[in-house]
Formats: C-alpha cells, sequence, structure tokens
C-alpha cells in the first residue's frame, strides 16, 4: 500500500501535462465560467431595484456569493472526470490500470487533483478580471472571507463531489450510457446545491429539507461559509454532515468497484 | 428554388434516418425526456423563488417571466432536437479527420453537418413548454390571436437562427483549436442570458447582447408579441440581427474549413 502511494505524485504530474496539452479548450472554460457571474450581476440588479435586500442579502452581499461559487466550483468541481471513467470502463483501457499496483479510487483521486490544479491556474486570470470588474460597480466583501472555516469545507466540498462523480460514474459497469444520469444528478446539485440561487432564499421548511441532502455541501454550504453567512454552530453540523455524506459516498463507491469487477469482462488486446 | 428543394428532401431523408437510429433507444428517449424536464423545472423553481421575494422584476410579473423562461426553453429545445446534435459532432469530425467523408459528398458541408442528427426527446419537451406558456397566458387572461400565435412562431425561427449562429460560430473554433469541446459549455453559458428579460439589462451589456450578440432578443421579442401585441421596431431589429449573426457564423465557418486538414493517411 505504502509503496503504491508512492505512485500517486507521478500520476498526478501526468494528469497535470494530460490537462495542460489541450491548455486552449482549458482556457475557454475558464473564459465562459465568469459568463453567470455577469448574468446574475444584471438579473439580480433589477430584482434589487427599490429594495434594499432580499432575504437575508444585499445586493453586494448576495453578488459575493456567486463570485465565491465560481471559486467553489473551480476548486471542487470534477470537470470530465465523470465520462473519463465511463470510456475506461467501456472501451476497457482499465485493463491496464487494474494491473497496476495502485488502487483505483487513489488513482482517480490524483487525477481529479490534478484537474484541478491545472483548471484553478486556467481560471484565475478571468475570474479575477470578471471580480475586479465587478467590484468596480457593486462593492463584493471579498476581502473579509472566513477562511478558517471556509477552507474546509471548501476542501471537504471537493471530496464530497469527487466520491459522489466515482459512484456516477462506476454505474458504467452496468449501463451502456451514463450521460442522462450525470445530466439529471447535475441539475440536483444546480437546485439543491445552491448553484442558481442561495439556499436560505427559499421559504423555511425547504432550506431544512435541502440541508439534509448531500447537494447543499457541495456548492451553497462552502460558499456561505466562505462569505461568513453561517453562524458556528450550523458550520459544524454542516462540516459534520458534509463529511458523513462523503464517507457515505466512499463506502458506496467502494461496494460499486466490489461488485462492477465481479461483472467487468475484460476483453481485446 | 429546385436547389432549396433538394435540400429540403435532403433533410428529410437524413431526419428519417436519424429518427430510425432514435427509436432503436426508447428507453434512452423517456430517460432524456425527465432529464431536460428536470432542467426546465430548475429555471421555473429560480423562478418561483424570487417572485416569492418580489413582485415584479424589471416590469414582469411572474406569469410573465414563465411565458418568458418558457418561451426560451421552446426555442432551446426544437434546437436541441433538430440543429444541435449534428453541429457539436464538428470538433470530433475534425479531430478524427473523419470529415472527409462530408466534404465528399455533393452537398453543402455546413448544411450536412447541421442535419445529420436529430433527438427526439427534446421535442416533448418543447411540447410542456408550449403548454406552460398557454397556463401562463391563461393566468394573464390573454387570448392571443391568430396573427399574433403566427408571429410568435416565425420569431421562433428567429429565435434558432440565433441559436444556430451562435454555436456555428463557436463550434466553427475546433479548426484552430484541437479540443474543443468547452465550446459547448460556453454556449450554454453565453445562452443564459437569454432568459433575462430585456429591460433589466442596461448600458454596454445591453447594447453588446441586442446588436452584437441579439441573445437579449431570442426569447424577450415572441414572448413580448404574445404579451403585448404587434411592435414593428424590435421585430424588425431582431429579425435584422440575426440574419445577420447567421451570415457571420457561416463565414467564420467556411473560413476554418479552409483551414482543414485530414487526420487520416
Amino acid at each position: 500500500m505504502i509503496t503504491s502511494l508512492t505512485a500517486l505524485p507521478t500520476v498526478f504530474s501526468i494528469g497535470l501535462q494530460r490537462q495542460l496539452a489541450y491548455r486552449w479548450n482549458y482556457l475557454l472554460r475558464a473564459l465562459f465560467s465568469a459568463m453567470p457571474l455577469l448574468v446574475s450581476w444584471v438579473f439580480w440588479s433589477a430584482v434589487f431595484q427599490g429594495k434594499e435586500t432580499v432575504g437575508p442579502y444585499t445586493l453586494a452581499s448576495l453578488l459575493t456569493y456567486y463570485a465565491v461559487l465560481l471559486v467553489v466550483e473551480s476548486v471542487s468541481s470534477p470537470a470530465d472526470d465523470d465520462f473519463q471513467i465511463s470510456r475506461e470502463i467501456r472501451e476497457g483501457t482499465l485493463n491496464s490500470i487494474l494491473l497496476r499496483p495502485l488502487p483505483y479510487g487513489l488513482y482517480r483521486g490524483a487525477l481529479f487533483l490534478s484537474g484541478r490544479c491545472a483548471y484553478l491556474v486556467a481560471a484565475l486570470i478571468p475570474l479575477a478580471l470578471s471580480f475586479f470588474l465587478l467590484s468596480r460597480v457593486i462593492p463584493l466583501q471579498l476581502g473579509s472571507l472566513d477562511l478558517a472555516r471556509g477552507i474546509p469545507a471548501l476542501l471537504g466540498s471537493a471530496l464530497l463531489q469527487f466520491s459522489l462523480t466515482l459512484c456516477l460514474s462506476l454505474t458504467s459497469f452496468w449501463l451502456l450510457d451514463i450521460s442522462a444520469l450525470i445530466f439529471l444528478v447535475y441539475s440536483l446539485e444546480f437546485l439543491a446545491g445552491g448553484h442558481v440561487f442561495p439556499l436560505d432564499l427559499l421559504p423555511p421548511t425547504l432550506f431544512q429539507f435541502a440541508q439534509l441532502l448531500p447537494f447543499a455541501y457541495e456548492y451553497w454550504f462552502p460558499a456561505a461559509t466562505l462569505c461568513g453567512s453561517i453562524s458556528h454552530s450550523a458550520w459544524l453540523f454542516g462540516i459534520s454532515m458534509q463529511s458523513g455524506w462523503a464517507l457515505f459516498f466512499i463506502l458506496l463507491a467502494h461496494f460499486l468497484w466490489q461488485a462492477g469487477l465481479r461483472k467487468y469482462t475484460a476483453a481485446g488486446g | 428554388m429546385r436547389p432549396f428543394f433538394h435540400l429540403l428532401r435532403l433533410w428529410l431523408i437524413q431526419l428519417r434516418y436519424a429518427a430510425t437510429r432514435e427509436l432503436a433507444f426508447r428507453a434512452n428517449f423517456f430517460v432524456w425526456v425527465i432529464v431536460e424536464l428536470s432542467w426546465f423545472v430548475l429555471q421555473l423553481a429560480f423562478v418561483d423563488v424570487v417572485y416569492q421575494h418580489v413582485d415584479s422584476i424589471a416590469g414582469w410579473s411572474r406569469p410573465q417571466m414563465i411565458v418568458l423562461v418558457a418561451t426560451n426553453q421552446l426555442i432551446q429545445q426544437i434546437f436541441t432536437a433538430f440543429l444541435m446534435p449534428g453541429l457539436v459532432k464538428l470538433p470530433e469530425l475534425v479531430r478524427d479527420g473523419k470529415l472527409d467523408f462530408v466534404l465528399l459528398k455533393p452537398a453543402p458541408p455546413q448544411f450536412l453537418i447541421s442535419t445529420s442528427q436529430l433527438e427526439i426527446g427534446p421535442l416533448a419537451n418543447a411540447l410542456i413548454a408550449i403548454v406552460v406558456v398557454v397556463f401562463a397566458l391563461q393566468e394573464l387572461h390573454i387570448t392571443p390571436s391568430l396573427p399574433s400565435i403566427l408571429l410568435y412562431g416565425l420569431l421562433i425561427v428567429a429565435g434558432l437562427l440565433t441559436h444556430y449562429a451562435l454555436l456555428l460560430a463557436l463550434v466553427s473554433l475546433t479548426f484552430w483549436i484541437v479540443q474543443a469541446e468547452s465550446v459547448l459549455l460556453g454556449y450554454y453559458s453565453i445562452f443564459q442570458v437569454a432568459r433575462l428579460p430585456r429591460e433589466a439589462a442596461t448600458g454596454w451589456f445591453r447594447i453588446f447582447f441586442t446588436f452584437a450578440l441579439p441573445l437579449l432578443l431570442v426569447a424577450n421579442i415572441p414572448a413580448a408579441t404574445l404579451l403585448h401585441g404587434f411592435q414593428i421596431g424590435p421585430i424588425l431589429l431582431f429579425l435584422l440581427t440575426c440574419l445577420t449573426a447567421a451570415l457571420f457564423a457561416s463565414l467564420f465557418f467556411r473560413i476554418g474549413l479552409r483551414r482543414y486538414q485530414s487526420a487520416s493517411s
């Protein structure tokens, strides 16, 4: 096990090189990622016309939430790891990985990390530029981010999103095409994860229900924590829920992997 | 007129072939209807949540906003059914050199690429979008006249042309960039603008997305036609800008095509 762990930096480096081979693709992706912030600014400015607050938010605090959300997404959201894993299983390229003395979850984890690092580097300039331009119009509250509590929540979100992605991808052992399943979960993540709007704008009952689901801990929880809009007791509850869901999906991924391997047939050379 | 009918016949043949292929996977059809529907529900839920806090956004009431969002969904779904599946295959065709087979056929390559695929699932969602528009109009006590409905149909076609122009321009980047899969993300990101009420936008944003890239007109003008009746100025502007965008996109595709070098031996 220890010997196989020493291979992880190499896997990380290979993953990084693979990502940077298509740097234009990455740069385009990063450029387009700032678009939702621009749309949010226009839309919410119209919503706030003649109003100081909407729910617990002022226009500045709401746009800060959306800006932070972009950072959370850059750090923690898998790019196309799900489709890569699915292809490896479907096309049989998994064979060569199975022969290596390296647990598959750790192998994919290292590639996920390299992907996030490459994306973060590519997204840094467009994000910084859009934050700078937006802060000239709206006083974004990016200077007072709660990093001490926000970074653990951010890392927890990355672990949760990776483990959920792993579970979804491993269904490729049984399903021919998983894209529909992935897009269905995307839509749930967007709505119940606080991607479209902060969850505390929901009616109280729905908000409480959303906090029981894993999606809230993918986007809303780390973003709201970084923005400093979560009390300490709510943060403790959130971090426990986030860890609990991440652990659940890691165990589920382990079970799916074991069951899938029993079904997997390696064909071809 | 003959070339037009020739292309129309070709399109119908391609559609029949693509439909046969699609219907071989019936379960897939139902699954995708649910997936696309979930994204539509997401947009409606967003509208609902926001209108729990305000009565009007840029002069648009809740049912009016639903007409806008559902009109946008209608255009998006028709586009996803007929034109988008073929266009998004272009990066792969270029990378693998399979574009050779398209170029060898005796028909315009842009036409063949755009019409080669069909997805039936989105058509079911387009029907759902129409039902939502009808319910929202009922809530507003509006019964559109026949000319208004026909004009709405024409403006939906203009909206489709705008979607087509933007995605064609984006996928044409593949002639310069090896892996251009991100353009699809770009398309979805940019088209979020189409769901905004036009009156919400101001300054350079409004100018750019009205005259340069007419996304603020795509769903707004058809929706406004149903809600407020015939308005000659905005309609003419929309038709003019969408035609210009389509011409520019087609030109960009041709320039890119000149750079194409087959990947195979």
